[in-house]
This record gives structure tokens, C-alpha cells and sequence, in this order.
């Protein structure tokens, strides 16, 4: 039997300690600590929340405060789901330069009629798009044009040059919104968090959406400084501070309230920020997606763990995703399956098995699912259409107009980022820039707005929302404005409907299609229509013939210019040039057929040559 | 051999030699009848994603019945052809005159000389022309042209109809490869066909508007001792050794 002296013991005990210590630590640095909420219950039902509000600094709320302070979701929520590792799921991570982009998808687009401006934006490195950074966005400015259509999770970044006109300390953070996806309660509101937003009360705005909360007041017109936790009185008595106010009955005994909160979110929580409405449309005379009509949920598919790493629901996405679904979750891994796997995965979630009898399998190959069974049944003509993020759908104030900025346009059947054609929407980027190294800089609304202006004073946001056409001598105007105040070597160049235009050595205006120009594109998956309305269904033909779509249909091509106006592109001019991998063997062919075919027919004419020789001498 | 020459006795009666035989030109007639339809069919399915062709190719759908038509046609042709290969490999390795005339189809080093002869020729540089034995260079050039020919077009035309299975056992041979291939061979086989083939046998002011050859597998002794003077000199003296040798 081995003993052990007593101070061997308290070394053993303090080296176990110390690990244990570090060990904890380590954890909790790589915010990957588990909370309470975030271990597994086992339980298919669901959680009920009757749970204290804590407020931003983590002290519970209670109805007698004074200020009555918002709740915060970060400490409300983040008492028992770990915060940070919520922050590293797919809605909220976009500025993490470390995740995959992944397929492109649906961009942020600034727009400004007054300066014919449409710029997809995404912090992502979606080819295409321009980071907040490269267009002068700051965060700040990024948090107040878009975040009336996020989840959360903006605030400032204190390592991002500092943005004097931010005011963080007045508005708080957009901090990552539990609710706006949660919140089972019918009277959840979200329509009121663009109008929180909108007033700079960003630390009010997911209080604001709740069925037994009240926010009024604006963080906007505050003074700077502004501390909302010791409002004092303000010089202006017009002026209304930001305050929230609950509804008493909702509080136990105990302050605490129930949250219908769901782990299961429903359709219309996703809806607020992922609706679409083809311009023209309605919403009661269009169909929903077949899988919702068959009682599929958007969880069912886009669904993810504790960490909000959240499927999309591409083919590929298992190769940038860790969510063990992302194989099994795309068209193909619900439907046919995943090939990889050792045990059967089609059939999930009920769906059947296509046969696709009589097609050739090349279709599967060179087609996405969506090109057959995606999006309105195309037509000859594209059509726009607008989304939630893009026009502000569901926000109070938002432009109705089917002509409002930026303008949408789809179905557009186009090469896709793994070189399958699919539907897309797509949107021409206009913006003024500078051209440097076959490189295309957007210029900042501070630099280009004062200088339009000032050279065209007229330009105006029209009541539709849309922009006002330009001519190609106002843009001479302008760009030979911008050519005096830009530092040479960069070249001033407006860009619009897949044109740069430039002035050349004579200062004379230009236009030229460039690929600087080119629409970005995002495929659409929704709405799926229902297999009896798939393209093929009536034969070859919905495709092969003169007057498919697929093939011919024109993509309208949206300018700002005046002498652009009507200008289209067909459809197959985006099913992109064959990928260049068999080039060399395209190229040996041509090769061989040049060379054997010269050689042959060389061969022919010296025989006729000869024969002619021969008659003659005969 | 026997059987040739005691044909050839028979015809030199009559001023004719049985150059093919009954099994070889059944081959060739089903050979070019799956070539011209697999040409004529596969035209339009490889323009079907070049959009440019569209319009002429809505045509080539009417009047062949469609997308579906067209394909069908296409993979019958494709299969006589296939068909067709197998048996010629067979008649070539079981057959006595089938591995005689492929002997006689191989290449040599005669082959070489007489091109370079016979550019000779056409330049003016000399008055000989080539003297060729059974099969002239340009007849060995068709032959392989199309034996070669057949294994590329079948391969690469099974992997495009099967890609699934054959990326199961030959992943690097994908569908995108098969059908640049097959494509490729297609043009090279057309344009040899038509230009090439169609001259020595159609065009050619020897033989315009064309001969019955393989029809009735006949050459006539004229043609016989200009076209081919070597197969002529050597069956006559098979046929009697003694006065060839006196000769």
C-alpha cells in the first residue's frame, strides 16, 4: 500500500486545482462555456421561460425602478445560453473574417437615389459585393441603414477607426435580438424594431417589439452624452427621452415573466427579414413554398444547435459548415440523400424520392434542383421584385411603391458559384468610383454626394422611390468634376447597368460593358413550386425551343442612365462560358481537326492538281 | 484466300475482280447508315446548349420527332454501331478473311514511302506514281480513321449516357470530358467523312458520281491494275505462278 505524506497530498490537490482553474478558464475564453440552457434536456417538449428581466448592466428589473430601464437580451438571455457563442452563429457573424462566405447569398444594398447610387454590400467575401468599409460605412452607419432587418448583433467595434458621428453611448447596441426569432407570441411586434432603430434607440428596440413592453422617446435627439440611466431633466421639454414601460400584469409575485419563447421558430418570425413580393404581386394571390404548404416549418431545414450555425441549405455547404445537418439538409440531401453516408438518408423529413424518368442525367450535373423547380415560372421577361431586407418589407414608413429603390430583378437562370446553372436574383451595382488597377473603388456618399449637388442641384429622391434618370452629360459632368479632385492615377468612372462610363483623352464620355459592371447574383431557393409545375414538365421543350425562356428570355437590364433605358441581355448570356478545366481538350481537338482536315484537303488538291496537269499535257 | 482468288478467276472472265466480300460490305453499309444518322442526329443534341443553333435546330426537333425523337434515333444508331464494332472485332480475330484483311489494313513502312511519293507526284517532281498493293495508304487512313474513331465516339458516348455509373469507377472520366471528346472526334469524323472519304470515293474524277463498289464488292480489272497494280500483279501470279515467273 502506498501512502502519502500530507504535504504530497496538498501539492497533488493544488496542482488539480490550479488545472481545473485553467481548464475553466480556457473554456471560457473560446466562449464555448456551457450555460444551463445550453446542455441538452433530453426533452422534446418545450422550455417554459418565466424568467427575470436583467437590464444591461445584469440587474434584475423590477416594476418599481426608476428610470425602468430596458431589458437586455444579452443578460436576459445570456444568463443560461452562452452569448459569445451565440455571436459566432451564421446571422451574426458576418464581420468574422475567419468564417466561410460560402454560396453567395442575399447582399445589404445601399441605395441613394440623389447620387444614382445601388450597391450590394456585405461584410461576407461574396464576389461582387463591397464591404461597409470599402463604400464608407462605418458601423454605426451600417447599424442604422440595416439594422432594422438584422437579428442583433451590431455594435461598435472598437478596433475599427473611430467614427466621431457614432453614438454608441446614447443609442447602446444592437445587441443580438433573441426575440426577433423566438418569441412565439402572436403580439410580437417586429415591425417596431426599424422604427427603434430608426430613432437611434437601439438598446430599447428588441423591448420595444414584445407584447408587454412599450418603448418611446428617441435616443436620436438626445444630447451627447446622454445617460439613460440618470435622464435628469433635458433643456428642451419637446424633446422625449428614450423610456420603456411594461405591462405590470404580465409580472409574477416574484418579477418574474413568462417569455414564449420557442426553440422551434415559427414561419412568420423568419418572414420579417426573409419576405419576398414580386413587384405587381400580392401576397394572398401567390402560393407559398410546396414544403410549407405540406406542413414543413423554415426550421425544419435551416436548423441548427445551441451555437446558431445554421444550415442554409446548399449542396455544398458541408465543406464551409460544421452543422452536422448541412449534408443532408440541400435539395438533394433531403431528396435523393447523401451519397457519402453509410446508412440511408433520403426521405427525410418525408420527402420523395424524384424519379426524374426520361431525363438525361446530364440535367443533374449542369442544373441546380431550383432551375426546374424554383422561383415563378419564368417568362419571357425577367420581373423585379423586393424583399424584406432590401425595401424594408413589414417596416412601418417603408416605400410601397413597386418603382422603390434598389430594383430586383429575377428569374434570372445563371452560373452559379459551383458552375451549375440556377435561378437568381441579381441587382446591376450603380456607383461612382475610381477606377485604379482594373479595380473599382466606390466613392464615399461624402465625396460624391456634395459634388452632385452642386453640378446637378435638381436630383431628388422621386415619390416612388426610385432615381432619377441621368444623362450621359450629366455624368460627363460629374465626372469631370470628380477628375480635378481625385489624385491621379485613379480614373473617375460612374457605373450602371453592367457599364463603366469614363471620359477619355478628349474628355469625352464613354460607356463599355465590363465585368466591373456585372449584376451580383444570389440564387433563390423559395418558393418551390410543386413538381407538377417543374420546367420539363411539358417536355424538352419548356427549355430546348426558340422560345424558352430558360434560353431567351431577356433579363431587363436596370440603369440609371437615360440612353441605357431598355436595354436587356438574354438569359443565356449568364449561363456562363464553359469552366476551363477541359479547355486543353477542346483545344487538342481543334488543334487535331485543323491539322488533319488541312492535310487531307491539301492531299485532294495536289491529286486535282496533278489530274489538271496530266489533262492538259494529255 | 482460296475463295478470293477462285472469285477473282471468275470475274477476270469477265473483266472484274470481287475486291470486298458479302460479310464486308454489309458491314459498311451498316456502318455508314448508323454513321450518317448518328451524324444527323447528333448535330442538333450538340447544339441543344449552344443558343446561338437554336433557331435552326427548332427545325431539326420538328422534323425528327423532337427532343426525344431525336435522342432515340441517336442511341439506336448508336448501339448498330456498337453492334456493328463487336462483330468487326470478332470477324477480325475468328474470321480467316477477316484476319487476312486485317493484316493487309496494318500500316507499313510502304505506307510512308508512298505518301511521301505520292506528294512527289502531285508537285510534279516525279511521273511515278505509287505503285499500292491491297489497301493504298488512303484506304488504311479511312479504316483506322474509323476503327479508332468508333472506340473514342462509344466510350465517351456511354460515359455521357451512364456518368453516375462511371464516375463510380472512373471519376476523372466526367460527363463535361466525355462530351468535349466525343464532340471533338464528331467534327474531326464528319469533316473526314464528307471531305475526305466522299472525294476518294464520290468526288474523285476517277470514280464521279460515285461507284457501286459497295454494293456488289466489284472492282473492274482497269481499275484494278491503276488503283491497285501490286494486289493485281500478285493475284495474277497466284493464280499462275509459272508465267509470272517466266515474266
Amino acid at each position: 500500500m502506498r501512502v502519502y505524506k500530507i504535504g504530497s497530498m496538498k501539492k497533488i490537490f493544488l496542482f488539480l486545482s490550479v488545472s481545473g482553474l485553467l481548464l475553466s478558464l480556457s473554456a471560457f475564453a473560446d466562449g464555448e462555456r456551457k450555460l444551463f440552457g445550453d446542455h441538452k434536456s433530453g426533452s422534446r417538449s418545450n422550455a417554459v421561460h418565466r424568467i427575470g428581466l436583467l437590464n444591461e448592466e445584469g440587474d434584475k428589473i423590477s416594476l418599481d425602478d426608476d428610470p425602468l430601464l430596458p431589458f437586455s437580451t444579452k443578460q436576459t438571455c445570456g444568463k443560461c445560453h452562452n452569448y459569445e457563442t451565440i455571436n459566432k452563429g451564421w446571422h451574426f457573424n458576418a464581420a468574422d473574417e475567419n468564417i466561410p462566405a460560402g454560396r453567395p447569398g442575399q447582399p445589404w444594398i445601399l441605395t441613394d437615389a440623389v447620387t444614382a447610387t445601388q450597391i450590394p454590400v456585405s461584410y461576407r467575401n461574396w464576389k461582387g459585393t463591397y464591404t461597409p468599409q470599402q463604400i464608407g460605412l462605418t458601423d454605426w452607419k451600417f447599424a442604422l441603414m440595416f439594422g432594422r432587418h438584422t437579428p442583433g448583433g451590431l455594435g461598435e467595434d472598437l478596433e475599427a477607426d473611430p467614427d466621431f458621428d457614432a453614438r454608441w453611448i446614447e443609442s447602446g447596441e444592437l445587441e443580438i435580438n433573441c426575440l426577433a426569432c423566438h418569441d412565439a407570441e402572436s403580439a410580437h411586434d417586429q415591425s417596431k424594431y426599424p422604427a427603434q432603430v430608426s430613432r437611434q434607440n437601439f438598446r430599447w428596440a428588441a423591448a420595444a417589439t414584445c407584447a408587454f413592453a412599450k418603448a418611446s422617446g428617441s435616443a436620436k435627439s438626445m444630447p451627447r452624452m446622454y445617460d439613460y440611466m440618470m435622464p435628469g431633466i433635458l433643456d428642451d421639454p419637446k424633446l422625449v427621452p428614450p423610456a420603456v414601460s411594461y405591462d405590470t400584469s404580465r409580472f409574477d409575485d416574484k418579477g418574474r415573466v413568462f417569455l414564449d419563447v420557442v426553440s422551434d421558430i415559427p414561419n412568420k418570425r423568419c418572414y420579417f427579414c426573409h419576405s419576398n413580393i414580386d413587384v405587381g404581386d400580392e401576397k394572398w394571390s401567390s402560393d407559398q413554398d410546396v414544403h410549407l404548404e405540406a406542413g414543413l416549418s423554415c426550421v425544419d431545414c435551416h436548423s441548427n444547435g445551441p451555437d446558431h450555425n445554421i444550415t442554409r441549405g446548399y449542396e455544398t455547404e458541408s465543406a464551409h459548415s460544421n452543422n452536422p445537418l448541412a449534408a443532408v439538409s440541400s435539395c438533394r440531401g433531403c431528396h435523393l440523400g447523401d451519397g457519402n453516408s453509410d446508412t440511408p438518408t433520403a426521405g427525410r423529413l418525408g420527402a420523395p424520392k424524384p424519379l426524374h424518368k426520361g431525363i438525361p442525367a446530364v440535367h443533374f450535373d449542369k442544373l441546380t434542383c431550383t432551375a426546374c423547380h424554383s422561383g415563378p415560372w419564368p417568362e419571357q421577361n425577367t420581373i423585379r421584385t423586393k424583399t424584406a431586407r432590401a425595401h424594408a418589407l413589414g417596416a412601418k414608413g417603408a416605400n410601397l411603391s413597386d418603382d422603390a429603390l434598389p430594383h430586383i430583378i429575377y428569374p434570372v437562370f445563371a452560373k452559379q458559384h459551383d458552375g451549375k446553372i440556377g435561378p437568381h436574383k441579381i441587382v446591376f451595382p450603380a456607383f461612382w468610383g475610381s477606377l485604379k488597377d482594373d479595380k473599382v473603388t466606390p466613392l464615399a456618399a461624402e465625396i460624391i454626394a456634395p459634388v452632385i449637388r452642386k453640378i446637378l442641384p435638381d436630383r431628388k429622391l422621386l415619390r416612388s422611390g426610385d432615381w432619377m434618370d441621368l444623362t450621359e452629360e450629366q455624368i460627363s459632368k460629374v465626372l469631370s468634376s470628380l477628375k480635378s479632385g481625385l489624385t491621379l492615377p485613379d480614373i473617375p468612372v460612374y457605373i450602371s447597368g453592367g457599364k463603366i462610363y469614363s471620359l477619355d483623352s478628349n474628355n469625352k464620355i464613354t460607356a463599355e460593358v465590363s465585368d466591373l459592371a456585372e449584376p451580383y447574383k444570389w440564387p433563390i431557393a423559395h418558393n418551390v413550386r410543386p413538381a407538377s409545375q417543374s420546367l420539363g414538365v411539358r417536355g424538352c421543350e419548356d427549355c430546348h425551343s426558340a422560345e424558352s425562356p430558360f434560353y431567351f428570355g431577356k433579363v431587363n437590364i436596370d440603369s440609371a442612365v437615360a440612353s441605357a433605358a431598355g436595354e436587356s441581355m438574354t438569359m443565356h448570356q449568364l449561363h456562363g462560358a464553359d469552366t476551363d478545366v477541359y479547355k486543353p481538350v477542346s483545344k487538342f481537338f481543334k488543334w487535331l481537326i485543323i491539322i488533319v482536315m488541312a492535310l487531307l484537303i491539301l492531299h485532294i488538291t495536289g491529286d486535282l492538281f496533278r489530274r489538271a496537269l496530266k489533262s492538259r499535257a494529255d | 484466300m482460296e475463295k478470293l482468288m477462285k472469285q477473282a478467276e471468275i470475274k477476270n472472265s469477265t473483266e472484274f475482280f470481287q475486291r470486298f466480300s458479302l460479310q464486308f460490305r454489309i458491314q459498311h453499309i451498316v456502318l455508314f447508315i448508323s454513321t450518317t444518322i448518328l451524324i444527323f442526329t447528333g448535330i442538333p443534341l450538340w447544339c441543344l446548349s449552344r443558343p446561338d443553333f437554336i433557331l435552326w435546330n427548332s427545325t431539326c426537333f420538328e422534323l425528327l420527332g423532337g427532343l426525344r425523337g431525336i435522342s432515340l434515333i441517336h442511341h439506336c444508331a448508336a448501339a448498330a454501331l456498337i453492334v456493328l464494332s463487336a462483330y468487326h472485332l470478332l470477324y477480325t480475330i475468328f474470321s480467316k478473311t477477316g484476319r487476312r484483311e486485317f493484316i493487309d489494313l496494318l500500316p507499313g513502312l510502304k505506307d510512308v514511302t508512298d505518301v511521301m511519293t505520292n506528294s512527289l507526284y502531285f508537285l510534279g517532281l516525279t511521273k511515278k506514281r505509287p505503285q499500292f498493293a491491297r489497301y493504298s495508304y488512303i484506304e488504311k487512313f479511312d479504316y483506322w480513321a474509323v476503327y479508332w474513331g468508333s472506340v473514342i465516339m462509344i466510350v465517351s458516348g456511354l460515359v455521357m449516357l451512364y456518368p453516375a455509373q462511371c464516375a463510380k469507377y472512373c471519376p476523372w472520366l466526367t460527363f463535361d470530358l466525355a462530351a468535349e471528346i466525343h464532340a471533338g472526334e464528331a467534327i474531326l469524323a464528319t469533316l473526314a467523312l464528307f471531305i475526305w472519304h466522299f472525294y476518294n470515293v464520290h468526288f474523285n474524277p476517277s470514280h464521279f458520281p460515285g461507284t457501286l463498289m459497295w454494293l456488289h464488292g466489284r472492282i473492274t480489272k482497269k481499275q484494278m491494275i491503276a488503283e491497285h497494280p501490286l494486289e493485281y500483279e500478285k493475284m495474277m501470279q497466284d493464280q499462275n505462278p509459272d508465267s509470272a515467273s517466266s515474266d
